[in-house]
């Protein structure tokens, strides 16, 4: 035994033992947000269950089952309900969504293992995806065209329908905002402009007569628009769905809520492998709807890309050019390594430190003072003196600048000092020594220190509630209407949205699958940034591999 | 066995009657200190043009610091202090109106061990061109295949000069930093140690190259190895604890050494 100790065995079990937990630990996490994200989008069964109910009533339950759970006999008594059995026996119990939720109490209920009379999958069950109250479960009866039933196969007349319907929403979407949304943004534009002149005492008669004239034309563009969007309303409303319930009552829907019917029950493997991409794309693609637990998470993904990539264009300069001042230019006195310890620790603060400050001093003092100076025709509302994209994007870039700075001068000074002594040989100053040969050189550091910032900076959501995230920001942060990025607008971001639909959600158990899905999916993205960087890096070091020897 | 050759003239010159037109360069008084360490007395001496000129003594004696004082490679180091002068075309170089990236193209240096940039072949030659806003490709050219030319290394990497250059082998690098500091055509060329981190065989090529460079160029060497000194010079330092202890022909020195720290050195007693 002792020999064993001696030979340093136990050493080399207890380190590779170590490494073992962290690898289980990252890919344990990862295998289960990644499982419990990605089945959400796999068309899951519908069971038809016949249920006792504690007086003895037997009803139908439809639904999909969303999660069981082992309970013990006294917790169920505890809870009040009489149940045979031993205090210790373990009774499966299912959550069964049953979706309709205008017409049930609760669209999610529990039914206990030995309750349940009977279980089954019917074929023809079809799941109702709405834009409104959720899922619709139950039997399509019939496809009604203005009240009057369509002939031929429900199915196939349902699925025209459908793909009717979605054109005409889309039709209404770009209405709505791209034609609708550029003329709020041109009256918005010209009652600025009016105050303006006001302000500055340069309002004659001529330019309110001008005013009104640019107004009235708008005014009749948007009253053409709203026709046009009235009559694809309309026509949105011409059909609609008649589908029998788990009450056993039929139900008429209109069309215009619909936006996908599913039959899980009859589909193939194959059938809901092609179901489950369609649903990842719309996951992507889509905009989030009713308050955010449902539809999809493009607006997040956009406003978390769009932030981090700014933040990084304003972070890597600057933290480049502090590390060169530092490096290269900075006395070796006291002061400077109190400078550089500093920096140092400046990245050990909380990062909601950073919010309070951004809020502080980028939003109120920063923003203040830009509104007061641009932008007075528009107080008292203010346009940069509200948390927005901008602050957000500074906000992080202080956060992430002393891993740039410490990178960078890491970088710095593992260049052979040889090389600069060459090149100042040649007679170069020591700025085009700088340019030509120190920084190149450097790139591979300056790189490594960005994917630091990037890693830290999408993952951070704190900081970020203070200074721009919201729930649901109507518009990006980049669309069609002049000057194309509009910097002061709020945004959505995928750690807050998170934390939105997993805690802040009017129906949580609905939406425990979408934080699942938005974590992978936020996990991705960060991991999709960094390869990019690494990439750039890699290729960066290749070229510049003299500093490996 | 290598035999002790020397190159230079066989009669004995009086180096400090130089005539300026004969003077490349000319270190008066120099004293040099690093910090409160004095690390050169009171050396001068004339550096004849045209030929090579070795500076040899044990280490630390100060024959590096004394050839990088020539084109202010020193000014690098903070706590250095200079005192004395030394003239170039009779302007001491350590004047404050002296730009000091001018004295440089002026007086290029070739360091102890190979120093590439992390570029092409062809880049890491015409970087002093470069650097003096020269971007007419013909001249570049031109000015790569006569610096290449130039240290011997053309023939071998005329085929890739868009290779990066650290694929060239240790003693190909050396000659290419060479090709590198005689392309912006200094008047003197200044090699520190140059083939302390080579094989025989390449040291053998660059003390070829030495010979040939001697032409275009006045060279001043510093090197560990008396017998390259011999070799290569036409006229020997010899420092000692940061002095200079005897500057002569080179076969003067090594045949009949005036001082007897010469002698004890080059006989081995000490180094």
């Amino acid at each position: 035994m002792k020999t064993w100790f001696k030979s340093g065995s136990p050493w080399v079990w207890m380190t590779a033992g170590t490494v073992s937990i962290s690898l289980v630990a990252v890919l344990g996490l990862l295998l289960l947000i990644a499982w419990r994200g990605l089945i959400y989008f796999w068309p899951a069964a519908i069971y038809q269950f016949e249920v006792r109910d504690q007086l003895g009533n037997v009803t139908t339950v439809v639904g999909e089952i969303h999660d069981r759970e082992q309970v013990t006999v006294l917790q169920l008594r505890e809870s009040g309900r009489e149940i045979d059995g031993a205090p210790t026996d373990l009774v499966t119990r299912y959550l069964v969504k049953t979706g309709n939720r205008e017409f049930v109490d609760l669209d999610f209920r529990w039914i206990l293992e030995t309750d349940i009379i009977s279980r089954s999958q019917p074929t023809n069950m079809a799941r109702v995806e709405r834009t409104k109250n959720g899922n619709f479960y139950g039997q399509i009866e019939a496809v009604l065209e203005q009240g009057k039933p369509v002939a031929g196969d429900v199915a196939e007349v349902l699925e025209q329908r459908i793909a009717r319907v979605a054109e005409l929403t889309d039709g209404m979407a770009d209405i709505q905002h791209s034609d609708i949304g550029g003329i709020n943004y041109k009256l918005e534009k010209i009652r600025l402009r009016e105050r303006g002149d006001e302000l500055r005492d340069r309002l004659t008669q001529d330019r309110i007569d001008d005013y009104n004239a640019q107004r009235e034309a708008l005014r009749t563009e948007y009253l053409g628009y709203e026709k046009e969007l009235f009559a694809l309303r309309e026509e949105t409303e011409r059909d609609s769905v008649v589908i029998k319930d788990m009450r056993g009552e039929s139900v008429s829907i209109s069309m215009k809520y619909v936006l996908d019917v599913i039959y899980p029950n009859d589909m193939s493997v194959l059938a809901k492998a092609g179901h489950w991409f369609i649903e990842v794309g719309k996951f992507i693609s889509s905009e989030p709807r009713e308050a955010n637990t449902e539809g999809g998470v493009f607006p997040a993904i956009f406003g978390t890309v769009f932030m981090v990539m700014l933040m990084a264009v304003v972070v890597t300069p600057f933290g480049v050019v502090a590390a060169i001042y530092l490096h290269e230019y900075a006395g070796k006195n006291a002061l400077t390594k109190i400078i550089r310890t500093a920096v140092i620790n400046l990245a050990g603060v909380p990062s909601i430190v950073y919010g309070v400050f951004g809020l502080g001093f980028f939003v109120y003092v920063m923003g203040g003072s830009i509104d007061q100076l641009f932008y007075p025709e528009a107080l008292p509302s203010p346009t940069f003196g509200t948390p927005g994209m901008m602050w957000s994007a500074l906000t992080l870039a202080i956060l992430t600048l002393p891993v740039v700075i410490v990178s960078t001068e890491e970088g710095l000074s593992r260049i052979p000092s040889t090389v600069r002594q060459g090149s100042l040989a040649l007679g170069a100053t020591k700025a085009e020594t700088l340019w030509r040969i120190i920084l190149p050189m450097a790139s591979p550091a300056i790189m490594t220190g960005l994917i630091l910032a990037v890693a830290r900076a999408a993952g951070e959501v704190a900081p970020l509630m203070l200074v721009g995230v919201v729930k649901m920001a109507p518009t990006l942060p980049v669309d069609g209407n002049f000057p194309f990025i509009h910097l002061d607008r709020k945004f959505m971001h995928l750690g807050f949205h998170i934390y939105d639909v997993g805690f802040q959600s009017p129906n949580v158990e609905a939406a425990r699958p979408l934080v699942y899905a938005t974590s992978f999916l936020l996990v991705t993205v960060i991991v999709g940034l960094n390869i990019t960087a690494i990439g750039i890096r890699n290729h960066l070091r290749e070229k510049y591999r003299s500093l490996e020897h | 066995m290598i035999t002790v050759t020397p190159t230079g003239s066989t009669a004995t010159r009086d180096l400090s009657a130089l005539t300026d037109a004969e003077t490349a360069l000319e270190i008066k008084n120099l004293d040099l200190y690093y910090g409160n360490k004095q690390a050169l007395y009171d050396v001068s001496m004339k550096i004849p043009k045209n030929q090579v000129t070795a500076f040899i003594g044990p280490s630390g004696c100060g024959k590096s610091t004394l050839l990088r004082c020539i084109n202010r490679m020193n000014d690098l180091v903070d706590i250095c202090r200079i005192e004395g002068e030394i003239l170039l075309h009779g302007q001491n170089i350590y004047d404050r109106k002296v730009d000091v990236a001018a004295l440089r193209r002026g007086v290029g240096m070739v360091f102890q061990r190979p120093n590439p940039f992390p570029k092409s072949i062809y880049e890491n030659v015409v970087y002093g061109l470069r650097l003096q806003g020269i971007k007419d490709r013909r001249v570049l050219d031109e000015a790569v295949e006569r610096s290449l030319r130039g240290a011997a290394l053309w023939d071998e990497v005329k085929d890739r000069l868009n290779d990066n250059a650290f694929g060239l082998s240790g003693g190909q690098q050396q000659r290419l930093v060479i090709a590198r500091a005689i392309a912006i055509e200094p008047e003197v060329l200044l090699l520190d140690e140059p083939t302390s981190a080579l094989d025989p065989i390449s040291t053998l090529t660059i003390e070829e190259l030495i010979n040939d460079l001697k032409k275009q160029f006045t060279v001043v060497i510093v090197t560990h190895n008396m017998q390259q000194a011999a070799r290569v010079s036409d006229q020997t330092a010899f420092m000692y604890m940061g002095e200079m202890v005897e500057y002569s022909d080179t076969n003067t020195l090594f045949t009949t050494p005036a001082k007897k720290k010469t002698e004890d050195y080059i006989t081995g007693r000490y180094g």
